[in-house]
């Protein structure tokens, strides 16, 4: 051990292996960003990274990435007062989907908007979904990658839950015209709507009930007939979509009891019949430790069967290093132009533990080929490096962001 | 989703310094370690105490870890070599050292550099981590010529090496220099030579002697040598080029064979005659490096002694030569013995495929 000043693991030190850090951009003081991130090709050829912020004042960010090294803020908007945050965001072509979720029940605007982006310094309204209501928040999360269907995690108006955690569920907006979107399909888990036939869920013990809500709410074109979501405390739950008006389970997965919830992402591995799941940590110090990312075997859709983690970064060196530590966001091989596909690479942010990226060749055994932790971001509450989310583009350049003070951090893999 | 790893890009590359006792390893490295460019290169030596580093230069130091100034981690064997590479390892990811990218390993003084090559290959956690990038042999300007006639170690050395230093260049005459290095290309004809005085050496010099990546490029040639241009065609008897003429007249036991193969191997026929040679001749086979042809894919196999390297398939073949071509270097044997062996392996797989 080396006889450091402080114990030798420092949230100020940057940990680094097979990944160099190109740029970094703290978006012009307003470095705390969200889980929405979304690559636009523009008719003259840039690259606009699109970035949803964590928390008001801001809304949304548009970084020309073109060259990954000199990453230029072209556009950050406002949101319209302090009690909303956007949080996700997708985009298609030149049409951006933004949700917008309050910071309780009852508040307006809560929903989506949908932007013309085409001149992306100047996004235009097309429209405005409204999911508000007296016991809706409006929209957590969003999947837009087929320029028609946006899923998401929403309430409505409608939608009184039993339980006020689980105010959010699947919800399928049309927006073939973007300026009349229309609800055509939704899906909550059974029991967890007033005047639900079913029973309440099961909740996990009160430290760890964080709601039976969707968190990601995927839909490939490999096989659109499938919705795979997270659906937080419900665990991992795979939809027949064929018919919208008429939406049926096909498979259930939960690991929790006797883990401690919180299903984020299902990534569907489709020449493999994987799914990769990932957790998401939401309490800080290890509090809730462990969330991680889970290896899936679906070859048998009705009977997922798990067969393995991902390695976990090393609880000594992270839990304490401040903030949250344990997976959160995976790169989702979006089916864009702009994103990186792969079946066997999968690269996720880890909040305090950084961006790392692992090669499931073996599903049995992965292993993690590369890592990076950038040091703490100035003025951070957290002390510690928080990554939220990250995207990776079809040159393999790895895009993070974090969830406080740090912006937008832009690496090369070596791998 | 066609795009795949680089199987080899990801490890940290790790280069060993060989040499006869008193060939001038421990100057080499105390030089080493101050080099302006060894910033984020782990340095395993036997013993911190002789090097004599100067406490000014010393950032943090514990048992047997001192981070100097210009950012080299240098690190003394605690227990075994295993050990403390797959301890560095682990400490890197916790952040309790530096990140390191490279790691070169003073081994001992007498030491056979192969089962350090072994160890490499074939413990699971510094497979997956690190890779061989290469290894130095430092030979006595001297005493050189005396020790390959009479140690077998300084000649072993020498004919495993993928570059030669010869040091204390500044004490002797060129003439001697000739010898010398004529005995050196008896053992070896293809490694670089390079000649230093007081353990001055660039560590630019030294880095990126193996295969560094899995996608071909004019490097995957480099590191294939250019013995291998010259690899004979299995049905001819040949060996490679000498590059040092000039002692030819000294018979060595050592020799480099080279041997290319026109028809396209099938894996298990291939892998079965590598075997075989390493079960029957793994202590007279000191190296081998050299690129097959599976079924029309380039694949890239390296071994020293018993220990055969996994084999790293290529993302496509970096010339249009496609031919298998492989080079040996024995101690002992006949090119003969070699090629009959393939053969034979490949007989047995024609017979078995004409009786089938």
């Amino acid at each position: 051990m080396l006889h450091a000043p402080q114990s030798a693991s420092r949230a100020d030190q940057t940990l680094s292996l097979n990944m160099k850090l190109l740029a970094h951009h703290e978006l012009e003081g307003f470095g705390g960003l969200g889980e929405g991130m979304g690559m636009q090709l523009t008719s003259d050829g840039r690259r606009i990274l699109w970035l949803a912020h964590e928390s008001a004042p801001k809304n949304f960010s548009g970084v020309d990435v073109t060259d990954p090294e000199h990453p230029k803020l072209i556009v950050q908007t406002e949101l319209p007062h302090m009690k909303l945050r956007s949080n996700s965001l997708d985009v298609v072509g030149n049409i951006m989907v933004v949700a917008y979720q309050a910071t309780s029940v009852g508040i307006k605007p809560a929903g989506i908007d949908i932007f013309d982006v085409s001149q992306p310094e100047t996004p235009r309204l097309l429209s405005h979904f409204d999911c508000s209501g007296p016991y809706s928040r409006g929209v957590h999360a969003v999947w837009f990658v087929d320029g028609r269907y946006v899923h998401m995690s929403s309430g409505a108006s409608d939608f009184q839950p039993r339980n006020p955690l689980d105010d959010q569920f699947y919800r399928i907006i049309d927006i073939i015209d973007p300026e009349k979107p229309v609800e055509v399909g939704r899906w909550w888990y059974p029991g967890t709507r007033e005047g639900d036939e079913a029973p309440p869920p099961p909740r996990l013990p009160a430290q760890f009930d964080t709601g039976f809500r969707t968190h990601n709410t995927n839909v490939f074109p490999e096989q659109p007939n499938r919705a795979f979501i997270g659906y937080i405390d419900g665990g991992a739950v795979v939809l027949d979509i064929s018919d919208m008006k008429n939406i049926k389970v096909v498979s259930q997965w939960n690991h929790s009891p006797p883990f401690n919830g919180f299903t984020h992402t299902v990534l569907p591995l489709f020449d493999r019949g994987l799914w990769i799941v990932s957790d998401e940590c939401v309490q800080d110090n290890g509090a809730d430790w462990p969330k991680l990312v889970w290896v899936v075997d679906s070859r048998n859709e009705a009977n997922p069967v798990p067969i393995g983690t991902f390695p976990a970064p090393p609880y000594d060196a992270f839990a304490k290093r401040g903030g949250r530590f344990g997976a959160h966001n995976l790169h989702e091989n979006l089916p864009g132009p702009t994103s990186f596909r792969s079946d066997t690479i999968i690269v996720g942010s880890f909040f305090n533990a950084g961006v790392r990226v692992y090669d499931t060749s073996n599903p049995y055994q992965v292993q993690e080929i590369a890592y990076f932790v950038p040091g703490a971001p100035k003025l951070s509450p957290a002390g510690a490096i928080q990554l939220n989310d990250v995207y990776v583009d079809d040159r393999r350049i790895v895009y993070t962001v974090d969830r406080f003070t740090g912006g937008l951090y832009i690496l090369e893999m070596n791998i | 989703m066609t795009w795949s790893r680089d199987a080899l890009a990801g490890k940290i590359p790790v280069t060993l310094v060989t040499g006869f006792l008193g060939s001038g390893k421990t100057t080499l490295i105390s030089k080493l370690l101050l080099h302006p460019d060894m910033r984020r290169v782990a340095v395993v030596i036997n013993e911190i105490g002789e090097i004599g580093i100067d406490h000014d230069l010393v950032t943090l130091s514990s048992e047997n870890i001192t981070l100097l100034a210009n950012g080299c981690i240098c690190c003394s064997v605690r227990t075994d070599l295993q050990e403390t590479l797959r301890e560095l390892f682990a400490q890197r990811r916790v952040g309790e050292v530096f990140d390191f990218d490279r790691v070169i390993v003073e081994t001992t003084g007498l030491a056979d550099p192969a089962p350090v090559v072994q160890t490499l290959a074939s413990d699971t956690l510094l497979a997956a981590h690190y890779r061989l990038d290469g290894l130095i042999t430092l030979v006595d300007g001297l005493h050189g010529v005396g020790q390959i006639d009479q140690q077998t170690e300084a000649v072993k050395q020498i004919a495993i090496a993928d570059k030669i230093l010869v040091t204390k260049t500044d004490l002797v005459t060129l003439d001697h220099l000739e010898t010398l290095c004529g005995r050196i290309r008896q053992l070896n004809s293809q490694s670089p030579i390079e000649f230093i005085r007081q353990g001055e050496v660039e560590p630019k010099s030294l880095i990126e002697l193996g295969l560094t990546s899995s996608r071909a490029s004019l490097k995957t040639l480099q590191f294939l040598g250019e013995a291998l241009n010259d690899a004979a065609s299995a049905d001819v008897t040949g060996t490679g080029r000498y590059l040092g003429q000039r002692s030819v007249a000294h018979n060595s036991a050592v020799k480099t064979l080279s041997l290319r193969f026109t028809e396209p191997f099938e894996w298990l026929s291939f892998s079965s005659a590598l075997e075989l040679l390493t079960t029957l001749r793994g202590p007279d086979l000191l190296r081998l490096k050299g690129i097959v042809n599976v079924d029309g894919e380039p694949v890239v196999v390296q071994g020293v002694q018993h220990i055969i390297d996994t084999p790293v398939k290529m993302d496509r073949w970096p010339s249009d030569d496609k031919d298998s071509r492989l080079v040996f270097i024995v101690r002992n044997m006949e090119l003969d013995v070699i090629r009959n062996l393939f053969q034979a392996v490949g007989a047995i797989k024609s017979s078995s495929a004409s009786t089938s």
